[in-house]
C-alpha cells in the first residue's frame, strides 16, 4: 500500500527540479548546460504528471508524461544541432554572447 | 518502501545539484543520466512501468548518449563557478521558495482518504474536483502497459499522431541545419 503522505514529497521534489534547472538556465552560460538543465524542468514536471496520476488512480498523467518525453527529445535533437552549427561558426560557445540572430 | 522512495528522491534532488553546480560539462552531463534513472525508478515506484522502460530508452539511452557525444565533438572549456551575482540570488530564492510552498500546499491544502491500494480522494473533501473513471485497482489488474496503450490508442489517438508529426519535423530540421553549408 502507497502512503498517501508520500504525495507532498513528490510535489516537492518535482518543484525542487523545475527551479533547480531554472536556477541553472539563470547562472549557466554554457548552452549544452543549459540545455541539460532544461531536461531537468521537463523531467520535473514528468514527476508531477505521474504521481498526480498515481494517486488520482489515473493512467492520464502517464500519456502527458509520455507526450512530454517525446517533445523534450525532438527539442534536444533540434538545439543540438543548433550548438553544433554556432560551434562551426567558430563562435563561443557561450550564451550571454549569442543575443544577436546574424552575426 | 517508504525508505526506497526516500533513497530515491535524495539521490534525484542531489544530482540535479550536481548538474547546476559542476564546473565540467561532462560532469554535468554524468550528473543528469544519474537524475533520470533516478527519475526512473521513482517511474516504477509509482505503479509507471512503460514510462520507466521509455524513460531509461528515451532519456538515459538516446538523449543523454547525444549530450556525452555533443560534449566530447565540442569539448568545451571548463566554466568559472557561477558568481553569487543578482541572478544566482534570485534562482536559490526561488528553489528555496517555490520548493518549501509547493511542499506545504500539498501538505496542508490537500485532504486525502484511502481506500484500499490507492489514495482514491485527493481534493478538498467539500468540493472534489476529480471524478473517477477507473475503479480502483483496474490499472494494476489489466497490466500498466496494455491500459496506457488502450487511452494511447483511443482517446489520446490524435496527439498520438501529432507527436510523431513532430519527430519527422525535428528529424527534418535536425537534417538541415547540421548540413554543410554549399560553398
Amino acid at each position: 500500500m502507497l502512503n498517501p503522505n508520500l504525495f507532498p514529497f513528490l510535489l516537492g521534489l518535482a518543484a525542487f527540479l523545475f527551479t533547480v534547472g531554472a536556477t541553472g538556465v539563470l547562472i549557466r552560460r554554457n548552452p549544452i548546460v543549459v540545455f541539460m538543465c532544461i531536461e531537468l524542468m521537463l523531467n520535473a514536471a514528468n514527476v508531477a504528471l505521474v504521481a498526480y496520476g498515481r494517486f488520482l488512480n489515473s493512467e492520464e498523467g502517464q500519456i502527458f508524461a509520455f507526450m512530454v518525453i517525446v517533445v523534450a527529445a525532438a527539442e534536444v535533437v533540434v538545439g543540438l544541432a543548433l550548438i553544433t552549427q554556432i560551434f562551426r561558426l567558430g563562435r563561443e560557445l557561450d550564451v550571454d554572447d549569442l543575443s544577436e540572430m546574424k552575426d | 518502501m517508504t525508505v526506497l522512495f526516500a533513497v530515491v528522491i535524495a539521490l534525484a534532488a542531489v544530482s540535479s545539484l550536481g548538474v547546476v553546480l559542476s564546473r565540467q560539462t561532462i560532469y554535468s552531463a554524468l550528473s543528469l543520466v544519474v537524475t533520470v534513472a533516478m527519475l526512473a525508478v521513482l517511474f516504477l515506484l509509482l505503479n509507471a512501468q512503460f514510462l520507466f522502460a521509455v524513460q531509461l530508452i528515451i532519456y538515459a539511452g538516446a538523449v543523454m548518449v547525444l549530450f556525452v557525444f555533443i560534449v566530447a565533438l565540442l569539448s568545451p572549456d571548463a566554466e568559472d563557478r557561477p558568481r553569487l551575482d543578482a541572478r544566482a540570488v534570485i534562482g536559490v530564492t526561488g528553489v528555496v521558495l517555490v520548493t518549501v510552498l509547493v511542499f506545504v500546499a500539498a501538505r496542508n491544502g490537500i485532504t486525502y482518504s484511502t481506500n484500499g491500494f490507492h489514495a482514491v480522494g485527493v481534493g478538498s473533501s467539500s468540493n472534489p474536483y476529480h471524478t473517477f473513471s477507473f475503479p480502483p485497482d483496474a490499472v494494476n489488474a489489466a497490466g500498466n502497459v496494455q491500459t496506457v496503450a488502450g487511452q494511447l490508442f483511443t482517446n489520446y489517438l490524435l496527439p498520438f499522431e501529432i507527436t510523431s508529426m513532430l519527430l519527422l519535423v525535428a528529424a527534418i530540421g535536425a537534417v538541415y541545419l547540421t548540413r554543410r553549408a554549399r560553398s
